[in-house]
């Protein structure tokens, strides 16, 4: 109705502009043009709607929930509608995902977490004309609500996770809608690297991803990501609580920096200031020495590395271990091992839709692993390395490239993705590390391994306070600073040994991932403290 | 016994008496041999290459078994610092038998460490396969003092396989080649070429015809090991050998024959008195 109007402006003022300009007016034009008709159009339907649509009860925006009314309505879960369901009745709430309108019939597809189920709005008895175009027109990721009856379908419909059946809408109302433009699309995220470029559709690179993680974390992958990763901390509690460890809480506010002072955060603390732990180490071993035995701790690590790695984060979430031993650290080493195995084990058992999920679009190899976990010296691996034509010093410590060539060999030889290094030099470890009692050039450390990459760094630590305030003085530290670590080891300390491991590391090499970005929630780095 | 066997072919008490006492002179002879040779090795040890020129110098075919090399790095190559690692990759539903004697065999003669592995790929495997290599040693948390690794991992292959070098071997698939390579870390091959490939030869026939065939071939197999056996106390020869260790396993794997003729079940008690076979045959248990 307005088309005339807006053209006839346009003419006007067409005269006094150039010519690209005039091109640039006019398509405006026309866009608006367009717009105005199809305003004109829905109006026009609105109307008709109004007149003759008998199925009018059966659709349309829902008031919003406030909770005025509790009905007794079953939500069945898009993963349960199965061909057991087939021919009944049900209400399902999901998101509309994609939908595509093809005449007198709509096809939807209802996505739920990671489960998608195709829909279908046909005119009929059930349906009128309107209602289809309604349901064509919701917005992509609006949350509705559809009374539906089950229906078996004759080809598997490849495209969804519920193959057998789909959903004969005859009721569709919009809980939430969602706005028109989505910042980025949820199938643009989960195509398989290098897939887009091929067929030259767009892909989302990380960045925008993490901007817009609210939508990123609804794709499949983030959603068996993060599942997986609460199947981690999940296996984790359990198979400690399973070995008598009791899970401690410490303080992430602390007074003093304890892996050395150049990569902490310093907060201030009312007239002074604090730092933010850069690991739970010191109160575990004050809890050992408090008598508690055996210790875990679950809970967030600061690390003020100025590092833009793929690898590192500035706050992640560290899982820790420390125990007293009786004669042999390598008791810790089993204990730990034996945790990390029951932990794959258990991923291997009870995830495998989620790792299989994951692997579409980021595949990788399946995480393999031996038990008991295998066990190589320091100097085994120097040897592998030098086999290999890596030229290093007998007390050298491993860069991360000869890590990485390291993981390999062991991979070739062994075919596991998980191993321990034992016996590291002593000059490359901190102050409280245990020397080896027959050689001091080494100490009774080790680091794990994960995909060649390390997940967990551990030692036998001193729990003798006189050669600790040796080792400390060996290390220039000054020894004010620490008197209170010092102290605590003097009124009688077992002997212990623990390690801790990187939740989001774990997920990442466990997964096969490239980026630890991908299995943090919301991810800090130096230069992201945002979403 | 040929004379007796003239004199009266009817199955006579005393004939059979005396029989059974010859061979049962036979079967301590052979013990007191070993023990001998034993002995000879550990004297003889500090200097393998007097061993071998003794052996030339009286035209012998046949090397004395069990040589103590205990020099490895002539056999393994230069000596790199670190464990020599020797990893089997083996399907715990073949358990290799062959190789768990030769590994007791090592054991007696090296430092081994041992150890035993799952592979992810394999869910479940039985208690007896993990203590395969018996008793974990005393010192294994101290892998430096080991001057061989055993590692054998249970994982789904198609086919046994080990892997020890792997810069310069490919892995070496099938569990006789496994076993020719563990038992030259025992002892020289004779170094007679006939006799060596006599050997191998035997080696083949075990694990193809007396493991993979029928009955048929088995029957024939077990004819002719009484007739080698016939001739000299052992398979491939006056010497224990590969080819012993590798067909008692393969008649202990297939289960005891039906019929076994009279020479093949002297051996297979001789075998036993050697006491190398008890874990594997407690395996099969």
């Amino acid at each position: 109705m307005t088309k005339d109007g807006v053209q006839g402006a346009a003419e006007e003022t067409d005269q006094a502009q150039s010519k690209k300009g005039l091109k640039k007016q006019q398509k405006e034009a026309e866009k608006a043009a367009k717009k105005a008709e199809k305003q004109a159009k829905l109006a026009a339907d609105q109307q008709t709607t109004d007149e003759d649509d008998f199925a009018k009860d059966r659709y349309g925006v829902s008031p919003m929930v406030q909770s005025s009314q509790r009905l007794d309505r079953v939500l069945v879960r898009v993963q349960e509608l199965t061909l057991e369901k087939s021919d009944q009745l049900i209400w399902v709430r999901a998101r509309i995902h994609t939908s595509r309108a093809k005449g007198k019939q709509c096809f939807l597809v209802l996505r739920q977490q990671q489960f998608n189920v195709q829909a279908l709005v046909a005119v009929g008895e059930r349906a009128s004309k309107q209602m289809v175009k309604f349901a064509a027109n919701i917005n992509k990721e609006s949350i509705v609500d559809v009374e539906a009856v089950v229906r078996k379908v004759e080809q598997k419909i490849e495209s969804c996770s519920q193959q057998d059946v789909e959903l004969h809408v005859e009721r569709i109302f919009v809980i939430s809608q969602a706005e028109p433009r989505l910042p980025l699309q949820l199938e643009d995220c989960v195509r398989p690297e290098g897939e887009g470029d091929e067929d030259g559709r767009a892909t989302v690179n990380q960045d925008t991803r993490l901007d817009n993680r609210v939508i990123d974390l609804r794709t499949t992958t983030s959603q068996a990501i993060f599942r997986l990763q609460s199947g981690v901390c999940q296996l984790f509690r359990d198979t400690l609580m399973n070995k008598g460890f009791v899970e401690i809480q410490t303080p992430k506010i602390i007074s003093a920096a304890s892996e050395g002072g150049a990569n902490v955060f310093t907060v201030s603390y009312f007239k002074t200031s604090a730092y933010l732990a850069q690991s739970p180490q010191l109160y575990k071993q004050m809890c050992i020495c408090a008598d508690f035995d055996k210790v875990f701790c679950v809970g967030p690590v600061f690390r003020a590395e100025d590092s833009n790695t793929h690898r590192h984060l500035t706050e992640f979430v560290g899982l820790d271990i420390e125990l007293a031993f009786n004669y042999h650290y390598h008791e810790v080493i089993e204990s730990i091992t034996d945790t990390m195995v029951q932990i794959f084990k258990g991923l291997r058992d009870k995830f495998q839709t989620e790792i299989q999920t994951v692997g579409k679009q980021f595949p990788s190899e399946p995480f393999k692993f031996l038990e008991p976990t295998l066990r190589l010296e320091y100097q085994e691996g120097v040897a592998m390395l030098r086999e290999a034509g890596v030229e290093m010093g007998d007390e050298e410590d491993l860069s991360t490239p000869n890590e990485k060539l390291l993981g390999r060999l062991v991979k070739e030889k062994y075919d596991t993705d998980f191993y321990v290094l034992d016996k590291y030099p002593l000059a490359v470890r901190p102050f409280y590390t245990m020397p080896d009692p027959t050689d001091n050039k080494y100490s009774n450390s080790y680091d794990m391994f994960m995909r060649g990459e390390e997940i967990l760094s551990g030692a036998q630590r001193i729990h003798d306070a006189q050669l600790l305030t040796e080792r400390a003085i060996h290390h220039n530290i000054d020894l004010e600073k620490i008197k209170a670590y010092i102290d605590s080891f003097r009124f009688g300390a077992p002997p212990h040994g623990g390690g801790g491991i990187g939740l989001e590391r774990v997920c990442m090499l466990y997964l096969g991932l490239h980026n630890v970005r991908q299995t943090s929630m919301f991810p800090r780095d130096p230069k992201r403290l945002t979403p | 016994m040929p004379m007796y066997q003239n004199k009266g072919t009817d199955e006579h008490p005393v004939v059979r008496a005396l029989e059974a006492r010859q061979d049962e002179i036979m079967r301590r002879l052979y013990e007191l041999k070993a023990a001998v040779d034993g002995l000879a090795k550990t004297v003889t040890t500090p200097d393998a290459d007097v061993d071998l020129t003794v052996t030339t110098l009286s035209q012998s075919p046949v090397t004395t078994a069990f040589r103590g090399t205990s020099d490895l790095d002539t056999l393994l190559g230069k000596d790199l610092g670190a464990l020599r690692d020797i990893v089997i990759n083996a399907n715990p539903a073949q358990p290799p038998l062959t190789l768990l004697v030769l590994h007791a065999m090592l054991c007696q003669q090296y430092r081994v460490l041992s150890s035993v592995h799952v592979h992810s790929s394999v869910s479940a495997v039985p208690t007896q396969l993990l203590s395969c290599l018996g008793l974990r040693h005393a010192d294994s948390y101290l892998r430096q003092r080991f001057q061989l690794g055993f590692t054998l991992i249970w994982k789904d292959v198609p086919k046994l396989q080990m892997k020890f070098s792997i810069q310069n071997m490919c892995p070496i698939e099938g569990e006789s080649n496994v076993a020719r390579f563990l038992f030259r870390l025992l002892a020289p091959y004779p170094s007679d070429p006939a006799l060596a490939t006599l050997v191998d030869s035997w080696v083949d026939t075990a694990f193809f015809q007396l493991v993979e065939g029928s009955t048929k071939e088995r029957a024939a197999v077990l004819r002719a090991l009484n007739s080698a056996l016939g001739r000299s106390p052992w398979l491939a020869g006056p010497e224990f050998s590969l080819a012993d260790i590798a067909c008692y396993c393969c008649i202990l794997q297939t289960g005891p024959p039906s019929s076994t003729p009279a020479n093949v079940q002297r051996w297979l008690k001789a075998c036993e008195n050697l006491g190398h076979f008890r874990l594997a045959q407690l395996l099969l248990q």
